[in-house]
């Protein structure tokens, strides 16, 4: 992400609307909105000139544009970003980073100190932006918000790409946790030998356990019971993306989900 | 209409500014405006203290206007207080942006790294030229007006001496700050070089045999060809003047060297140089 923007990074580099983001920086960042995940602002100016400055900087900015993203995200413009909270100064951000409708966003954690009422805001200017045309590519630690937010989803770990996938099909490879009550009770052992069939506990006749990809094995090893209730949990991004980051060795601390 | 970002910059330093303005201004009426008060205890100053203190200090004479002057404005005090304007705005060019992670927002504009260092050093240099003429503008109403008798051209010419010891010095900070991205080793090289130079100065001056050290100092460039008896040195003061450019220019190949290239010439040592984000 920040060699996207030009900012010192360890490694690599990228192409971003056909241009170096180093040598065309100037023309780059004229088509890029740019949220930094540590958010300090330069100076001591109210919210409304420092967006003043970031406006003519980019060449003009039409402030209904401005004024518009304030209202929507609930920002008072009159006061001072120094002493602003968390949440205020990250719609300054997010202001900013949208201000000129560039053809690319690039946000670092945008919800991160955002109440949920604007989370949902937010996801609403994502939904609107790309809409409208823009590619908004934007890192998160929030699964769920990954979930509603991207088309596609690319999960990094150890600094290492693990996945790039739709959203969708992440789902149809996700590992659901399954519950299943029977009449009687079962054996354990008779599940926990079926393929893609893991983590079974078995209290009486309650069978517990977790399905990596088809369940129709677990379907036809249960039939042979008779089966009160079945329980399946929508697959969860976040299961999705543990097993991915879990499934490798090794597993650091460097994780992050970006779409 | 000048560039956003040179604008932002003064917006930013105006508390800054008009402080060490005010500082400055102050600093010279009060010294020079009691003139004909000060000449009694001048006197006694002068004959308290040694020869040599007083050629330490910058002092030939308290007594006659140019020699006041001199004393007062012009030889210690005076370049001191421009000295740490010029390196405290200065290191907050590059070198604060980069430490408190400001920088990212001010990158993230249409800007390159080359036009985004010219707008920071030619806002800074421009507030700083006005602080540092300060002096002599004052003193071109105060010499006549208290009847000083010494030509308002040497005073003119030791004032642009002053100006133009603040932009080698900024030169040198501005260096620093674009190289290092750190504000204590702005303030502590170029405090430190500043601190030299005017010894080199003032010690070349008095000892037999360490005269050619007075050479590398800019001092000597600046007050060593005595401007308030003797009027302009046009080659000294550009001496001072290329100083500074020379550090500017530097920067700019150093931008040129590991910012200019091909992404795929780069590597991962390249990122660490040159405004140099805190990773």
């Amino acid at each position: 992400m920040r060699i996207v923007v030009d900012l010192p990074a360890p490694l690599g580099h990228a192409t971003v609307l056909g241009l170096d983001p180093r040598r065309d920086k100037a023309a780059l960042h004229r088509q890029i909105g740019y949220l930094p995940g540590e958010l300090v602002f330069p100076g001591r100016d109210k919210a409304e000139d420092l967006l003043r400055f970031f406006a003519a900087a980019r060449g003009g900015v039409a402030w209904s544009q401005v004024t518009e993203l304030a209202e929507r995200l609930d920002l008072d413009l009159s006061r001072s970003v120094r002493t602003m909270s968390k949440g205020n100064k990250q719609k300054v951000g997010l202001v900013q980073a949208f201000m000129h409708r560039p053809a690319v966003l690039v946000l670092d954690e945008p919800t991160s100190g955002l109440d949920p009422l604007m989370q949902q805001e937010f996801l609403a200017m994502v939904r609107d932006a790309s809409g409208a045309g823009q590619t908004v590519f934007m890192s998160s630690h929030v699964l769920a918000e990954v979930q509603q937010a991207a088309d596609r989803v690319a999960i990094v770990r150890d600094g290492q790409l693990a996945a790039v996938e739709r959203v969708e099909s992440l789902g149809k490879r996700a590992v659901r946790a399954v519950e299943i009550h029977f009449d009687d009770p079962v054996d354990p052992a008779e599940f926990s030998v079926l393929p893609g069939v893991s983590d079974v506990v078995v209290s009486g006749p309650v069978l517990k356990c977790t399905v990596d990809g088809r369940i129709d094995p677990l379907v036809k090893a249960a039939a042979r019971h008779e089966v009160v209730d079945m329980l399946s949990a929508e697959p969860d991004l976040e299961e999705t993306f543990l097993s991915f980051y879990y499934h490798g060795e090794g597993a650091g601390d460097a994780s992050r989900a970006g779409a | 209409m000048l560039p956003a970002l040179v604008r932002k910059t003064w917006r930013d330093d105006r508390l800054a500014l008009i402080g060490w303005a005010g500082g400055v201004a102050a600093f010279t009426t009060i010294y020079t405006s009691f003139y004909s008060q000060f000449q009694g205890a001048a006197e006694l100053k002068q004959d308290a203290l040694p020869q040599g203190m007083l050629d330490f200090l910058g002092i030939a004479d308290m007594l006659s206007p140019a020699g006041y002057l001199q004393a007062t404005i012009f030889s210690l005090v005076g370049p001191l207080l421009v000295l740490m304007c010029a390196i405290t705005l200065t290191a907050r060019t590059i070198a604060r942006p980069e430490e408190d992670g400001g920088m990212e927002l001010m990158l993230a504009n249409p800007v390159s790294r080359a036009a985004f260092a010219w707008q920071r050093v030619a806002a800074a240099g421009s507030a700083l030229t006005g602080i540092a003429a300060i002096p002599g503008l004052l003193l071109m109403i105060i010499v006549p007006w208290i009847g000083m008798d010494i030509p308002l051209s040497n005073v003119a010419a030791a004032s642009a001496g002053l100006v133009a010891l603040v932009w080698s010095f900024a030169g040198v900070a501005f260096l620093v700050g674009a190289t290092t991205g750190k504000r204590a080793a702005v303030l502590a090289i170029t405090g430190g070089l500043a601190l030299a130079a005017y010894m080199a100065n003032a010690i070349g001056g008095m000892l037999d045999g360490w005269h050619w050290v007075r050479w590398l100092s800019p001092f000597h460039y600046f007050i060593g060809t005595d401007p308030l008896h003797t009027g302009w040195h046009p080659l000294e003061l550009l001496a001072l003047v290329l100083l500074g450019a020379a550090c500017a220019v530097e920067v700019a190949a150093l931008l040129y060297l590991f910012y200019a290239w091909p992404a795929n010439h780069r590597t991962g040592e390249n990122t660490r140089s040159v405004f140099q984000a805190a990773a």
